[in-house]
């Protein structure tokens, strides 16, 4: 097994495996449709082909050769052809500053997400929301797997932070009834929209301070609590609130969360966090975690450190919520309640505590699983609890735990062997 | 030799580019189901799921839908909207553009129905939502329709009711703070009753949260304020609690209810206690007669309960959805051109005799419909009692 | 003062189910210092397991083999169902919590919710979406005692709670059983040393547990008889509230705080608005905690816990 799936391809850079998947995808957008009609298919497969697999068994075989002759033949043989330009390219590259290999890299991810997307606006609509599901988990990540408390209170986060930035929006931009006329023009929205999430994530973590002051003096059990009554509050207090219209939720928001404005934040909320965790602050947060007394003697200061975490992960909670409002273009609070607190804890404790890449693997896994088993009805919540379970009995810290990104490292070309030595 | 693999592979590519993609499929007409299965409320996802069932039996049973001369086989998409807004706009946006169903019918509940008829209505794809009284469900969307009264109708038709029938002053009122559909209808009906009796005439005004199983408090304050009648515009399963626990306080005054009683499960759970009130309603099952109570009986047989308004409005909905395919006159295989067709079909139907009433479109989303207050009477039974119009 | 008085009651019955499950929350809480979030959908399937039995016995009763009244027919669906619904927890534990006893305290949370989850779904996959209605076992009587107006099943329900806290209380300060209980709770690591069957010992802590959630359950059934698949989620997050708000390894702590909710969310309702009631009674527990940062009765955080 080894020998003809790991060895062939142990000395592919990163962009590689990126201009691999690029070709891919291009393939499906030049050949996909008339491929999935010549195997039966009738469309291209939206979700790699689980949603055919699982509603009509017999065209399983189709949906599989569709899968590997548009994406694993096409990406095999093109990163493995390409081994030896793409390694001298990543070396040139990354003798450059730093910003231009990661901007290409980039650049690349961005080219193949687009194309893929583009097929079908149902996967540009599970796109983004799997990129606001990585934004939120690594955000939770940050409290519960950095700072090692049981925080419950990010859905309440995102919901201040949803609400906020549909309040700007619809309120500037949108004639709507209970905001009154149009203040701005509509051509300035693309640019203002940034800030009215800016303003939500600052209010988000505004809210947080609400968790993040008693837990100066309380830890694990009891702040697991507070956080749950802060949930619970922010969603009575927006169910009261007449001026977004309570529980009847706030539509209109204009369609401006597009997939690169989503991509990009996405981008900004990873590259953020993954500085903020491997800084100073970031591991003063994990002596913090694994004692807290011995952490305050070795001169760290024990409260601005929680603080910071706190406001610092509420921020991108808000932020992702404003987002999520946007995509959604409606928001109301019973959207922001257990069930999502239980879905964003199910794909932290998935991916792995304490680690950058365990976040976005546990958010994109549950989120295209949630798609993928659609057909099943009823059954897919027995299922994905169940893969989670086993999951925790044999990981129990999450599929990739205690790993962060290191940017560089991963835009290295990869040597021989032999060079190495 | 990896230069030439590699020029192998574009070749190959490149012939399929190629293929001719105008392939000629068998034409069937595919309508979505939003529903939700799992969730809050999987009771509405069953209902939904069994009435749509039951109307592409019926269908199959032809051999087909006839449009314009032409029996064409009718195929359910149905997917599962977990009861979220996210997850409703997932499943509409996947229904329209993956599986490219004619119509969508569902979502029920307005926390779904609105975020989802925005989608229908972006990609111009009719759809009917059986259940949502919102007028944020229909507002300002053409393509979006609903087989339901609305709350700005039902809350004046309940306080004139309740005048007319006891001549009452005070009432109070109880409902969900959380749940739109509860607290959309209160507000109408708290409107309604103050423009009749004057501002302060209801005397309690009283909330709870959604799942909230006790209401010893709220109803302790109701039997304090000197209210003659209790309105509780809420779901059935509330609906057993907060009628047994009222008269557990001592309140023996009448307790009036709206269209969300009208579920076979509200007599069966509340028992005796619910004996003698009045709500309103799409249509009374024991009163029933000819389509109606044919529908109830199949339905019975098969699930082995009495359908609830959910089923009906469904199967209603079904019901336009089908007079306008037949209206468009036949089908263009243009998806798109077909949508457009049904559409207008839809706001141009006149009298539909549904089983929960006739319906008239005007153009407009929302149909023009008779409202029924129905008395339980002591056998548990739905009785017609008297309907109101618009 | 007879509104105050009629609220005082309804608030010693709503206040005794959160005790109840706040109490059995509270024993796998303290002793295994798991947050045993599958404990609200075990509360779920002892009430539905409540119901199957007592249908059971009505069906045997009624046709005429055993003489059975109703009272009888109770009693024997409590003991029933709290035996039945202990092996329910005892499952939990084996396939949830076990394997993940070294693991982090947050993994095994994850599993529990995950598991109870799957018995949410599992009872709607298996009966269907129908809300049951929990047969009326005792004729309500409602005595009007100059203007308070209290029920036969309010009386029982506060009864029935507060002997079942006691009962507990005394097994665990006066047994064998329950002084290896303590044990654990105070060190779980040393206690193997000392002969102590760990395993059993957890198993027995998740049956008492679960038999404790499934007694109210049926309570509940008794009172509100309405059941659905989706009962127990916010009994079992408002019982995690009380057990924790209660204290680590205090049986009085957590019935203590278990009425202390109830209270607080009756009397919010009370006085202030009741739209108003969730934002002011949450802001309350916030303010106690950050008064109180370890409860009623918990010691101080220490190094100690197993993080």
């Amino acid at each position: 097994m080894r020998r003809y799936f790991r060895t062939p391809f142990s000395r592919v850079p990163l962009l590689g495996w990126l201009a691999g998947i690029l070709i891919a995808v291009a393939l499906e957008r030049l050949a996909g449709a008339p491929l999935a009609l010549a195997l039966g298919l009738t469309k291209v497969p939206v979700l790699f082909g689980f949603v055919i697999m699982l509603k009509k068994p017999a065209l399983i075989p189709s949906a599989v050769l569709y899968v590997l002759l548009i994406y694993a033949a096409p990406t095999a043989v093109v990163t493995r052809l390409s081994i030896s330009p793409a390694n001298r390219l990543a070396a040139w590259l990354v003798r450059l500053p730093m910003a231009i290999p990661v901007a290409v890299h980039l650049g690349l991810l961005y080219a193949a997400l687009h194309i893929w997307a583009e097929i079908s606006d149902y996967r540009v609509l599970v796109l983004k929301l799997t990129l606001i599901a990585v934004m939120v988990t690594l955000s939770l990540n940050v409290i519960n797997g950095y700072m090692g408390e049981f925080s419950c209170s990010h859905p309440g986060f995102m919901a201040i932070g949803a609400y906020f930035a549909s309040v700007f929006t619809v309120g500037l931009f949108v004639n709507d009834q209970f905001f009154g006329a149009v203040f701005l023009p509509q051509a300035l929205g693309p640019f203002l929209f940034p800030i009215a999430l800016i303003l939500g994530g600052f209010l988000a973590s505004f809210g947080a301070l609400a968790v993040a002051i008693p837990s100066f003096r309380t830890r694990g059990d009891y702040l697991a609590i507070i956080s749950l009554a802060f949930l619970f509050i922010v969603k009575s207090l927006i169910e009261n609130l007449e001026f977004v219209r309570g529980p009847r939720g706030l539509s209109g928001q204009p369609d401006w969360a597009t997939l690169p404005t989503v991509f990009l934040w996405t981008v900004l909320c990873v590259w953020s966090i993954n500085n903020f965790v491997r800084s100073t602050v970031g591991k003063a947060l994990n002596a913090v975690r694994d004692n807290e007394m011995a952490a305050g003697a070795m001169t760290v200061d024990t409260r601005r450190t929680k603080i910071v975490a706190f406001l610092f992960a509420a921020f991108w909670a808000g932020v992702a919520g404003g987002l999520f409002a946007h995509v959604l273009r409606y928001v109301n609070p019973s959207t922001f309640g257990i069930q999502k607190l239980a879905e964003v804890l199910a794909m932290v404790y998935f991916g792995g505590l304490n680690s950058v890449y365990g976040s976005i693997v546990g958010a994109v896994s549950i989120s295209l699983l949630g798609e993928a088993l659609r057909p099943l009805e009823i059954f897919k919540w027995i299922i994905i609890p169940l893969l989670l379970i086993l999951v925790m009995i044999y990981r129990p810290t999450g599929l990739i735990a205690f790993k962060d990104l290191d940017v560089t490292a991963l835009l290295q070309p990869k040597r021989k062997p032999e060079e190495e030595a | 030799m990896r230069t030439r693999s590699l020029v192998g592979v574009f070749v190959l590519a490149g012939f399929l580019a190629f293929v001719p993609s105008g392939w000629v499929q068998a034409q069937t007409i595919k309508i979505g189901i939003n529903a939700p299965l799992t969730g809050d409320i999987p009771k509405v996802g069953e209902g939904t799921k069994f009435a749509a069932q039951m109307w592409l039996e019926d269908v199959k049973a032809a051999g087909g839908l006839t449009v314009g001369g032409k029996k064409v086989p009718v195929e359910l998409v149905i997917e599962d909207n977990e009861s979220k807004a996210e997850s409703a706009v997932k499943a509409a946006t996947k229904m329209i553009t993956e599986d490219e169903v004619l119509v969508m019918v569902g979502p029920q509940a307005s926390k779904q129905a609105i975020p989802a008829g925005g989608i229908a209505n972006n990609y111009k794809t009719p759809m009917v939502t059986p259940w949502s009284t919102n007028p944020d469900a229909t507002k300002d969307r053409p393509y979006v329709f609903r087989a339901c009264f609305l709350d700005p109708f039902q809350g004046p038709v309940l306080a004139n009711f309740i005048t007319e029938q006891f001549k009452f002053a005070k009432a109070a009122v109880l409902y969900d703070v959380a749940s739109d559909y509860p607290k959309g209808l209160a507000e109408f009906f708290k409107m309604a009753w103050e423009r009749l009796h004057g501002p302060g005439s209801v005397v309690a005004y009283e909330s709870f949260t959604t799942k909230d199983t006790d209401f010893s408090s709220q109803l302790t304050k109701i039997k304090n304020s000197g209210a003659q009648v209790l309105f509780t515009p809420q779901y059935y399963n509330e609906v057993a609690l907060i009628v047994q626990q009222a008269h557990q306080l001592g309140w023996k005054n009448p307790i009036v209810g709206s269209d969300s009683w009208g579920s076979a499960e509200t007599v069966s759970l509340c028992g005796k206690d619910c004996y003698g009130l009045f709500f309103s309603t799409h249509y009374a099952a024991a009163g029933a007669t000819g389509a109606t109570k044919e529908f109830i009986i199949r339905y019975q047989r098969k699930h082995g309960y009495v359908p609830d308004d959910v089923a009906a409005l469904t199967w209603d909905a079904m019901g336009l959805v089908q007079k306008a395919i037949q209206d468009t006159g036949g089908l263009t295989g243009d998806l798109k051109k077909d949508r457009d067709n049904v559409r207008s079909a839809l706001s141009q139907i006149k009298n539909f005799k549904g089983i929960t009433g006739d319906m008239t479109f005007s153009g407009g989303g929302d149909p023009s419909k008779c409202a029924v207050i129905v008395q339980i009477s002591d056998k548990g039974e739905f009785e017609f009692y008297k309907s109101a119009c618009p | 003062m007879v509104i105050f008085l009629q609220n005082l009651v309804n608030a010693l019955q709503w206040g005794s189910f959160y005790a109840l499950i706040a109490l059995g929350y509270s024993m796998v809480y303290s002793i295994l210092m798991l947050f045993n979030f599958a404990h609200g959908d075990i509360f779920m399937v002892g009430s539905y397991i409540g119901f199957g039995v007592s249908m059971g016995l009505i069906a045997l009763a009624s046709s005429g083999l055993v003489a059975m009244p109703n009272w009888l027919i109770l009693v024997l669906t409590i003991l029933f169902s709290m035996f039945l619904t202990s092996f329910v927890g005892m499952i939990v534990e084996r396939v949830g919590y076990r394997p993940l006893r070294d693991a982090p305290r947050a993994s095994a949370a994850i599993t529990g919710l995950m598991i109870g989850i799957i018995l949410e779904t599992g009872n709607l996959a298996l009966l269907g979406a129908r809300r049951v209605s929990f047969p009326s076992l005792i004729e309500t009587t409602t005595y009007d005692v100059s203007g308070v107006f209290v029920t036969n099943k309010k009386i029982m329900i506060v009864v029935v709670s507060l002997l079942l806290a006691f009962a507990l209380h005394q097994f665990v300060r006066r047994t064998r059983w329950g002084m290896a209980m303590r044990a654990m709770a105070f060190d779980f690591a040393v206690v193997p040393l000392m002969g102590v069957p760990v395993n059993t010992m957890a198993a027995l802590t998740f049956a008492i547990g679960s038999a404790l959630a499934a007694a109210a359950g049926i309570l509940f059934g008794v009172a509100y008889p309405v059941l659905d698949p989706y009962m127990g989620i916010l009994f079992g997050w408002k019982a995690f509230v009380a057990a924790i708000l209660g204290g680590r390894g205090s049986v009085m702590g957590a019935t203590l705080a278990g009425f202390l909710l109830g209270f607080t969310e009756i009397f919010v309702a009370m006085i202030f608005p009741s739209t108003l009631r969730d934002l002011i009674a949450y802001s309350i527990i916030l303010l106690i905690l950050t008064v109180r940062p370890h409860g009623f009765f918990g010691e101080p955080y220490s190094a100690r816990l197993r993080l």
